[in-house]
């Protein structure tokens, strides 16, 4: 058949471009789907992209005057808040500056487009540059089955044949369920909710304030108050001349507290730190999008099947432990294994379980899996009542009482430690934390 | 002297207020740069109309008459308005931004080779030629723009000036014109004319404007009864002259007519900026949506937050009170 | 081709700075391109589009290319001339002198600065007869009969061919390409034409009307939003309307 394709790519977002990257250097045929106007269209998020397989997949990315990118972090932030305080552990370092970076910050309306202009070329370089296409603004819905096996999609009324299939759709993964990988309901409070603003200054003024040198970046994390009470954490990263500000939030918890994403962003804004930090920046953009829980209970059964694979966020590929989010990373590293695993498989011309099962043993290989595995604890833990709301108060209670210097006798630290603990938590709780702490991280 | 030249747009037999406002900007230019005042009227019987026109500064008048300006074609309007700067010699030709001035103007500068500027929300005359500012950008944001040429045309959005009279006794200069159906190469088939009664929206004093959440025959008629009450024009978004609801001149926008009443009451408009950028120039705007979150509510002074169903019948009724 | 104005973007120092450089089809170049191939599929003909930029207006002619387009012609420029639409109309006018065609389709103005110029030069300059701010379109014999919205009604026009119209977005619904189309557009030829191929001069290039710096436009403040109970809120907004802000 003349217009079969080796792979067709669902989803024009982190997997799905860095799945068909790798497929254009590797003389594929294949076409990529989006079903936003334009790659990133739909990808309201933003924030840091963790490692370095952006290199791996744009060689010398920091070369180009202008990239995709916004800033590379050398400084990295994690605060602890109660009403009034912010506690931080703050960590900047020149060895962060070395390239490749091992985080970028990226807008993903640009991020996305940019990376898929740079698949264009690949496309063009490649045996099928008339062959593979990146189409937007269509939508799949139906993925064709034919004896258990895939062997192509459907678009309205039309169908295309492929070898195999990259699902690469994201959160909302309907595509994933309808070809049976995932259970078609998934419970609410496995499901977060990332609200975003985008704010702007005039560049001087970002840079003077977040200290940023040429394109450094800072990211920072919160926990505790910033999300009043709603489990959950906020974050702030430098942009070139905007900040992107904003809260990951339990769906279920923040419904159940009748709280709104809106409101909670206020809420978190008040804070008399964060309201220093964005003083004078215009909101220029306000975004809402779910986000998994990167629990490993709502993973999908399987990553692949005949003539299938699933990457990214489709597969709830995500990690929440507080210091940062990792969604962005783990879609790229699971795009390019797909289409790695897709290149074998068009090798030995099996696209069956047989050959793309290495997929998975890829992938359960790689820090993804391994980091997914060896951190779940640490995402429970995280989320536990004690973490959410006692550890920041006692933490910033402590704070407040170190760092102020009365004309009086001073308590030693460990009493003024211990009368916060008492406070907030008690002794034999947090031992129970620490161990478990221990344990999961 | 060098002069600066108003067209002055006629319709329905009346002439068009935007062209007095723009006629009496010219005035206050030629007064500060020494030019003199002048003006063109080009319809079937345009030497009725210079009293009006001199009441506004107009120190000389052309008018060209001929059977064949009894409706808008672009041909003879053209050849027209070409004859007469040939005479009148303009150092600018300044034009109300109609959708007769948009079928001619790039054409009038082209055949001219003149410098041109469409749809300005000011202007102003210096030596090296005119500077104006123009919405761009679906009018997010203004450009200032310089024109060179000789001469220069330029096209003022309606509203953008008031109306500043300043009585004189023009001389009246007719310019000898014909021209035969024959000649035009293209034909005016039919004209099929919007309810004739409906109040022109560039000169309204209020509009009640319909957006999609007026979805029937009882939604239509509180926007009737509304505009009734305020004695104001009814424009549409898009979203209803698209489905047949209102006629299409009503549409307010981008695509649509570009308004600035004293009063603008939107109901059941979203506010897309396609929608905003014909309206954001009005006076007070009123926004009457059910979503509390629509992006009309960020331009809207005041803003009410519900079903119109709801809260047209008590807003009618309290209208109709204060107005006695 | 225009700049998204839906994407975000900044004024610095008098400069218009778009975050993202994405450009998309113009919306009334689109409704042109839509109306040709409608008519195309009831009277036969081709449809080919033309398009003046960088590099980049490539990807805007694909995309007319996979609505369903012909054929593509890319008069290539550096982009940064700073061209109006005089300009525009002079390379059109000197690209299309020699050229045969039936209809000459424009959109009625760009998205980006709506100066609804472009169409009525190019027609003067060709002496072709036209109509602007079409919103029907039919084909009777040689003649092409637009319908145009004026200021207060419709006009139906009998242009004889060759002409010139430029269409309102009102016209139609532009299709969106499917997958199938989208395919083709590549296999679809482009020939591109140098700009200095068309030998006009510097005088009629270069514009008359320059964009010497932008500036925000001073934002409405939002006002004040009532919430609440529909008669009273209502009643108390018509009273505001009397007292408070006086339009009444
Ligand atoms: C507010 C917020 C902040 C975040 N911050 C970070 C961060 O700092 N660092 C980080 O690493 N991660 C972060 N994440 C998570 C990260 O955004 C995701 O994990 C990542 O985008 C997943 O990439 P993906 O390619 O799998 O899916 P997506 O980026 O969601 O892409 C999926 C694409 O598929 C398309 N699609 C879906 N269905 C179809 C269909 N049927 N047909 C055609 N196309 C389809 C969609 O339009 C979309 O473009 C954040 C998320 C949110 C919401
Ligand atoms: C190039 C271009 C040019 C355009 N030009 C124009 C133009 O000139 N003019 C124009 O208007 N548009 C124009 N548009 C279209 C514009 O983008 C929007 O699609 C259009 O304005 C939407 O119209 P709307 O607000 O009526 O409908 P919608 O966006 O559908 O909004 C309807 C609103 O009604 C509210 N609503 C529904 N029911 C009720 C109720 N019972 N009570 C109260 N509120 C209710 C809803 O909350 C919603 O906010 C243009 C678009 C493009 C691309
Ligand atoms: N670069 C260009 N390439 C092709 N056509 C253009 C170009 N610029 C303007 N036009 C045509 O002119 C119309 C817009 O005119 P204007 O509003 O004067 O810019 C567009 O709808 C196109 O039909």
């Amino acid at each position: 058949m003349e217009d079969k394709f080796d792979c067709i790519v669902i989803g024009g977002g982190v997997a799905g471009l860095a799945a068909a990257m790798t497929l254009a250097r590797n003389n594929m045929k294949f076409l990529l789907i989006e079903r936003g106007e334009f790659a990133g269209a739909k990808n309201v998020s933003g924030g840091v992209l963790w490692g370095s397989d952006l290199a791996k997949l744009v060689p010398n990315y920091w070369e180009e005057e202008d990239g995709g990118w916004e800033r590379f972090i050398n400084h990295r932030r994690l605060t602890f808040m109660d009403k009034q305080s912010t506690f931080s552990l703050d960590f900047k370092s020149k060895h962060f500056n070395e390239t490749p970076y091992s985080g970028v910050v990226v807008l993903r309306s640009k991020f996305d487009n940019w990376l898929s202009g740079k698949v264009q070329e690949a496309i063009d370089a490649s045996d099928f540059a008339m062959d593979s296409f990146i189409a937007t603004n269509i939508k799949v819905d139906e993925v064709l089955m034919e004896n258990s096996k895939a062997v192509g999609i459907k678009t309205g009324e039309d169908e295309f044949h492929a070898d195999s299939i990259i699902i690469a759709e994201g959160v909302n993964n309907l595509l994933t369920r309808q070809v049976g990988l995932q259970d078609k309901y998934v419970p609410a409070d496995h499901m977060l909710t990332g609200i975003k603003e985008i704010i702007r200054f005039d560049q001087h003024v970002l840079e003077d304030r977040f200290q940023l040198n040429g394109l450094s970046g800072m990211s920072n994390e919160f926990v505790g108050w910033a999300t009043d009470g709603v489990e959950g954490g906020g974050f702030l990263y430098t942009n070139r001349d905007t900040i992107s500000l904003g809260l990951v939030v339990g769906i279920k918890d923040m419904r159940e507290k009748k709280r709104s994403p809106h409101d909670l962003l206020n809420h978190f804004k008040q804070h008399p730190t964060v309201a220093d930090a964005i003083k004078g920046g215009e909101v220029v953009e306000y975004s809402a999008h779910v986000v998994s829980s990167g629990d490993s209970r709502v993973m999908p059964k399987e990553l692949y099947k005949d003539g299938i694979l699933i990457a990214g966020e489709a597969a709830n590929l995500l990690m929440n432990a507080g210091k940062a989010i990792q969604g962005m990373d783990y879609a790229m590293r699971s795009g390019i294994l797909a289409a790695e695993t897709i290149v074998k498989a068009k090798a030995k011309n099996d696209f069956t379980s047989a050959t793309l099962k290495e997929y998975r043993i890829a992938m359960d290989d790689s820090y993804v899996m391994k980091d997914i595995k060896n951190f779940q604890d640490a995402v429970h833990l995280l989320h536990t009542d004690t973490m959410q709301n006692k550890v920041p108060n006692l933490v910033c209670d402590f704070g407040r009482q170190f760092f102020t210097i009365k004309n009086e006798p001073t308590p030693k630290s460990e009493k003024m430690l211990l009368g916060a603990i008492k406070r907030h938590s008690s002794l034999w709780e947090l031992l129970q934390l620490g161990f478990k702490a221990r344990k999961s991280l | 002297m060098s002069s600066i030249l108003t067209y002055i747009a006629i319709s329905d037999g009346k002439i068009k207020r935007s062209s007095l406002e723009v006629l009496s900007r010219s005035k206050a230019i030629a007064d500060a740069q020494g030019l003199s005042c002048e003006a063109v009227i080009i319809d079937q019987i345009a030497s009725s109309y210079t009293d009006s026109v001199q009441k506004y500064g107009a120190s000389k008048i052309y008018t060209v008459e001929d059977p064949i300006f009894d409706q808008h074609r672009n041909t003879p309007l053209l050849s027209a308005l070409s004859k007469v700067m040939e005479t009148a010699q303009p150092k600018v030709v300044a034009f109300a931004s109609t959708e007769g001035t948009k079928d001619i103007l790039g054409a009038l500068a082209a055949n001219k080779t003149a410098g041109v500027v469409a749809d300005v929300s000011s202007f102003d005359v210096s030596s090296s030629g005119v500077t104006a500012k123009r919405p761009v950008m679906a009018a997010k944001v203004v450009g200032n723009v310089e024109v060179s040429g000789n001469p220069i045309l330029v096209s003022v959005r309606s509203g953008s000036y008031d109306l500043v009279e300043s009585p004189t006794t023009a001389e009246v200069v007719s310019i000898g014109f014909t021209m035969s159906r024959d000649e035009l190469k293209a034909k005016l088939r039919e004209i099929i004319s919007a309810t004739g009664d409906t109040i022109d929206l560039n000169e309204a004093e209020s509009i009640v404007a319909a957006g999609r959440g007026v979805k029937d025959g009882e939604a239509k008629n509180l926007i009737s009864e509304l505009a009734s009450v305020l004695n104001a024009g009814i424009g549409a978004s898009r979203a209803l002259t698209e489905a047949g609801v209102y006629d299409p001149s009503l549409q307010i926008g981008q695509t649509g007519k570009v308004v600035s009443p004293q009063l603008y009451i939107a109901i059941g408009i979203s506010g897309a900026i396609q929608h905003v950028a014909g309206m954001a120039n009005s006076k007070v705007i009123v926004a009457i949506n059910k979503d509390p979150d629509a992006p009309i509510f960020e331009v809207a002074d005041y803003g009410i937050v519900g079903d119109l169903y709801k809260v047209l019948p008590p807003f009618i009724e309290e209208l109709k009170k204060i107005k006695g | 081709m225009v700049p998204d104005v839906a994407a975000p973007f900044q004024i610095k120092e008098g400069e218009l700075i778009m975050d993202a450089d994405r450009m998309v089809l113009n919306a009334y170049d689109a409704s042109a391109v839509e109306e040709a191939l409608v008519l195309k599929e009831k009277h036969g003909g081709e449809v080919e589009v033309v398009c003046i930029g960088p590099a980049k207006a490539s990807e805007t002619i694909r995309k007319a290319l996979a609505m369903g387009a012909d054929k593509g012609i890319h008069i290539s420029t550096s982009g940064d001339e700073g061209f109006d639409s005089a300009s525009y109309a002079s390379i059109l006018s000197s690209f299309f002198g020699d050229k045969e065609f039936d209809i000459l389709s424009l959109g009625k103005q760009s998205q980006d600065t709506d100066s609804g110029l472009t169409g009525s030069m190019v027609a003067e300059k060709l002496n072709l007869p036209y109509a602007t701010n079409a919103v029907g379109l039919e084909i009777e014999g040689n003649n092409l009969v637009v319908k145009r919205q004026g200021d207060s009604g419709q006009e139906m026009i009998e242009l004889p061919t060759p002409c010139a119209v430029t269409c309102s977005n009102d016209m139609n619904e532009p299709r969106i390409p499917n997958l199938k189309g989208i395919m083709a557009s590549k296999r679809k030829p482009i020939d591109v034409v140098e700009l200095s191929s068309l030998g006009i001069s510097e005088e009629d290039l270069s514009p008359a009307s320059k964009v010497i710096s932008y500036e925000q436009k001073p934002a409405r403040q939002a006002g004040k939003k009532f919430e609440g109970e529909a008669d009273e809120i209502a009643r108390e907004v018509a009273q505001l309307l009397d007292t408070e802000a006086n339009v009444i």
